[in-house]
C-alpha cells in the first residue's frame, strides 16, 4: 500500500503549496503594480464613476478583506472575474488551456523522442564524432533563448523557404475552427473527418512544437548521454557483453533502462515548467493559449486572471513530479521497499 | 553531540542523515592528499577564453565602440552587413555591431553580479538550514517548495513591471529568483555531511557550531556549488534575455541582447534577418561558455565522472 499512500500524502502536500503560492501573487500583484482602476476608467471620469468602478473590480475594500473573499470563492471553484474579458477567469482559463497543452504534448513528446535516442547515440560513441555533434548540437539547444530559436525557424522555413505558414495561431487567418470537443484542434479535426483543416492545423502547429521540441531535446539528451556513459561503466553491462549479448541488445535492453531514471526526472522538470515557459513561447507564435492570456494579464494588472494562472502552473508542476515519484516507483522496484 | 553517536557516525552508521550517504570509501580518503594536477580539460579552457573574452569586450565598449551604440542614424536603417557596419544597421541607423559590444556590459554585468548575491544569500541560508535542522529548516525548506512551483520568468515579470526598469532593479529580481535553488543544494549537500568523522573531530576540538558549519562543511561542499552556480549563471542570463525581449528589464533603446532581438523581431518577417540574428549568437556565446565552464567543473568535483 506504500504507493497509493505516498501519493495521498503528495496530494496533501499541493494544498499548503498551492495556498502559498496564492498568497504570494495575490499581494505580490497588488502590493507591487498598485491601484489599475485608472487602466479601466476613461480619464474624462466624475470621481464617483472611479469610485463605482473600483467597487465593481472589487477593489474598494481593505487588502485583508479582498483577499479573504477571494480565498473563500476559491475553495468553491470561483477563479474570480477577469478585468479584460469580463469573464469569469475559470472559464478563460480553460478556454484556452487545450491550445497550450496541445503546443505542449506534441512539442515535448517530439523532444523526448528525439533526445533519448540522440543521447544514447552520443554514450556509445563517446568521445568520437557523432558525440561531439550530439554535444555541440545540445549545448547550443541549451544555451540559446528560445524565442530566438523560434524566430529564426520562422526566418527560414517561413520567410525564406515558405514551407511553412507564418506565426499567426492555431489556424490559419479565415479558417473556421471544427466544431467544439475536446479543444485539441488536432483531435477534433480529426473526430469530424475534416483532413484538410487537419492539414492546416498540424502545419500551423509545426514551427511551436519544433522549437519547443529543440529546446526540450537539448537537456534530454545530455542527461541521457551522461546516464548511459555511467551505466555502460557498470559491471553488469560489462558480464553481459562478456556473456555473449549482442551490442545493441545490451545497449537498450540493459543500459537504457537502467539509464533511463534521471531523464524521467528530467522530463518532469520540463513539463512542469510548460506553462511557464508557454509566456514567450506563445507570444511569437501568436498562440492563444494560457500564456498569451498570462502575459496579458500581466501587462494590464488583471489580478485573477494572473492568480488564476499561476494556480494552474503550479499544480502542473506539482504533479509533474508527483507523477516521476509515482513512475521512479514503478520502474525501479528498489524504490518500492520502505 | 552525544558519544554514542560520535561512535555510530565513525562506524559509519548514521541514522540522522537524510539521505543514506556513508562516510567516504578508503579509495577516496587516500586519493585526496595525493596532489596531482589534472590537465584543464577542452571545455573548461574554452569556456574560460570566451568568458574573458567577453568581458573584455565589456571593457573595451566603455572607452571605444566602432560607433556610438545609442545614437540612431549612424547608418541608413536596416543596411545588411557590410564592410563599413559589420553586422549591419538596425531599423532606426544604429550599428549593430557596437550595439553588441555595449550590450555585453549588460547582460555579462548583470548575470555575474545576481548569481554572486544568489550564490551568497542562498548558502549562507541553505548551510544554517542544513546544519541546524528543526523548525528552521522546516520553515526554509517550505518557503522554497513553494517558490519553485512558482513560475520564475512570471515572478521576475511581475517585480520588474512594479518596480520600473532599471539594472539594479534586474539584479535584485533575478538574484531573488536563484536564491532557492542554491538553498537547497547547499543544504543538501551539509546534511550529507554534518556527522561525518571530520566534522565530529572538528566539534570535539571546541568550534563553535557555525565555525564547523561554515568553515569546515561548506569549503568541502564548494566544489558542487560552484559547478551549479555557473549553469545557474546560464539561465539567468537567458531569463534576462527574455525580459529584454519582452521590454520589461530595461529601457528600450538599452542596447541590452534580448531587447535587441524583440526590436528586430519586424525585420525577421520581411526579410531583415540580422537585427535578431547577431544578438542572439552573442547569447549563445555567453551561455554556452558558463555550461561549458559548469560541465568542466562538475567533472573535477565529482570523482565518479571523471573515469
Amino acid at each position: 500500500m506504500p504507493l497509493a499512500l505516498m501519493i495521498l500524502r503528495r496530494l496533501f502536500w499541493i494544498i499548503p503549496v498551492a495556498l502559498g503560492v496564492v498568497t504570494i501573487t495575490f499581494f505580490a500583484a497588488r502590493v507591487f503594480t498598485g491601484d489599475p482602476t485608472e487602466l479601466y476608467t476613461p480619464p474624462e471620469a466624475t470621481d464617483e464613476l472611479r469610485a463605482q468602478i473600483r467597487e465593481r473590480l472589487g477593489l474598494a475594500d481593505p487588502l485583508w478583506v479582498q483577499y479573504g473573499k477571494y480565498l473563500s470563492d476559491l475553495l468553491r471553484g470561483d477563479f474570480g472575474m477577469s478585468f479584460t474579458t469580463g469573464l469569469n477567469v475559470g472559464a478563460d482559463l480553460s478556454d484556452r488551456l487545450p491550445a497550450t497543452l496541445e503546443l505542449g504534448l506534441v512539442g515535448m513528446v517530439f523532444g523526448v523522442l528525439a533526445g533519448v535516442p540522440l543521447g544514447v547515440i552520443a554514450a556509445v560513441n563517446r568521445e568520437r564524432w557523432p558525440d561531439f555533434l550530439v554535444r555541440g548540437v545540445t549545448l547550443g539547444g541549451m544555451a540559446l533563448p528560445q524565442f530566438w530559436i523560434g524566430l529564426v525557424l520562422i526566418w527560414i522555413f517561413f520567410v525564406t523557404l515558405g514551407w511553412l505558414p507564418g506565426p499567426v495561431g492555431r489556424l490559419p487567418i479565415g479558417v473556421n475552427p471544427p466544431p467544439l470537443l475536446t479543444g485539441f484542434l488536432l483531435i477534433d479535426t480529426a473526430l469530424a473527418g475534416d483532413g484538410e483543416k487537419f492539414r492546416l492545423a498540424l502545419r500551423q502547429l509545426a514551427l511551436p512544437a519544433l522549437t519547443l521540441g529543440l529546446t526540450t531535446l537539448a537537456p534530454v539528451a545530455r542527461v541521457t548521454r551522461a546516464s548511459m556513459v555511467e551505466a555502460l561503466q557498470s559491471d553488469y553491462i560489462r558480464t553481459a557483453i562478456a556473456m555473449g549479448h549482442g551490442r545493441r541488445v545490451v545497449w537498450f535492453r540493459y543500459c537504457l533502462r537502467n539509464a533511463l531514471l534521471p531523464v524521467v526526472t528530467l522530463i518532469g522538470g520540463v513539463a512542469g515548467h510548460v506553462f511557464g515557459g508557454a509566456v514567450l513561447l506563445e507570444s511569437i507564435f501568436g498562440w492563444p493559449g494560457l500564456g498569451q492570456y498570462a502575459l496579458q494579464a500581466i501587462e494590464r494588472s488583471d489580478f485573477a486572471a494572473l492568480q488564476g494562472f499561476v494556480i494552474y502552473a503550479s499544480l502542473l508542476y506539482v504533479l509533474a513530479f508527483l507523477a516521476v515519484d509515482v513512475l521512479y516507483m514503478l520502474i525501479d522496484p528498489r524504490m518500492r521497499t520502505p | 553531540m552525544s558519544a554514542p553517536h560520535i561512535l555510530e557516525s565513525v562506524a559509519g552508521h548514521d541514522a540522522t542523515a537524510d539521505t543514506p550517504t556513508a562516510p567516504p570509501s578508503p579509495a577516496v580518503q587516500v586519493a585526496v592528499p595525493t596532489r596531482r594536477r589534472a590537465p584543464l580539460s577542452w571545455s573548461m579552457r574554452i569556456g574560460l577564453a570566451v568568458l574573458v573574452f567577453y568581458c573584455a569586450v565589456a571593457l573595451l565598449s566603455l572607452v571605444w565602440t566602432p560607433f556610438d551604440p545609442l545614437s540612431p542614424g549612424v547608418g541608413e536603417g536596416y543596411m545588411p552587413p557590410s564592410r563599413e557596419f559589420l553586422l549591419g544597421t538596425d531599423r532606426l541607423g544604429s550599428d549593430i555591431l557596437s550595439r553588441i559590444m555595449a550590450g555585453a556590459r549588460y547582460d555579462l554585468g548583470i548575470t555575474l553580479v545576481a548569481v554572486t548575491i544568489a550564490l551568497v544569500v542562498g548558502t549562507i541560508l541553505g548551510t544554517i538550514a542544513g546544519y541546524y535542522g528543526g523548525t528552521v529548516d522546516i520553515v526554509i525548506s517550505r518557503c522554497v517548495e513553494v517558490f519553485q512551483a512558482f513560475p520564475g520568468l512570471l515572478f521576475a515579470m511581475l517585480v520588474v513591471k512594479a518596480v520600473g526598469p532599471g539594472v539594479l532593479n534586474i539584479i535584485l529580481v533575478m538574484s531573488f529568483i536563484g536564491i532557492p535553488d542554491y538553498l537547497r543544494l547547499s543544504r543538501a549537500e551539509i546534511r550529507s555531511r554534518r556527522n561525518w568523522p571530520y566534522a565530529e573531530a572538528a566539534r570535539m576540538v571546541g568550534n563553535r557550531s557555525w565555525q564547523v558549519a561554515f568553515r569546515h562543511l561548506l569549503p568541502n561542499s564548494a566544489g558542487p556549488l560552484l559547478a551549479f552556480t555557473s549553469i545557474n549563471a546560464a539561465f539567468v542570463a537567458l531569463v534576462t534575455a527574455s525580459l529584454g525581449f519582452l521590454g520589461l528589464g530595461l529601457d528600450p533603446n538599452t542596447p541590452e541582447w534580448g531587447s535587441m532581438i524583440a526590436r528586430g523581431q519586424d525585420g525577421v518577417m520581411t526579410g531583415e534577418w540580422w537585427l535578431s540574428f547577431f544578438p542572439g549568437l552573442a547569447i549563445l556565446g555567453m551561455t554556452g561558455a558558463f555550461y561549458l565552464l559548469g560541465d568542466a567543473l562538475s567533472d573535477l568535483t565529482d570523482p565518479r565522472r571523471r573515469r
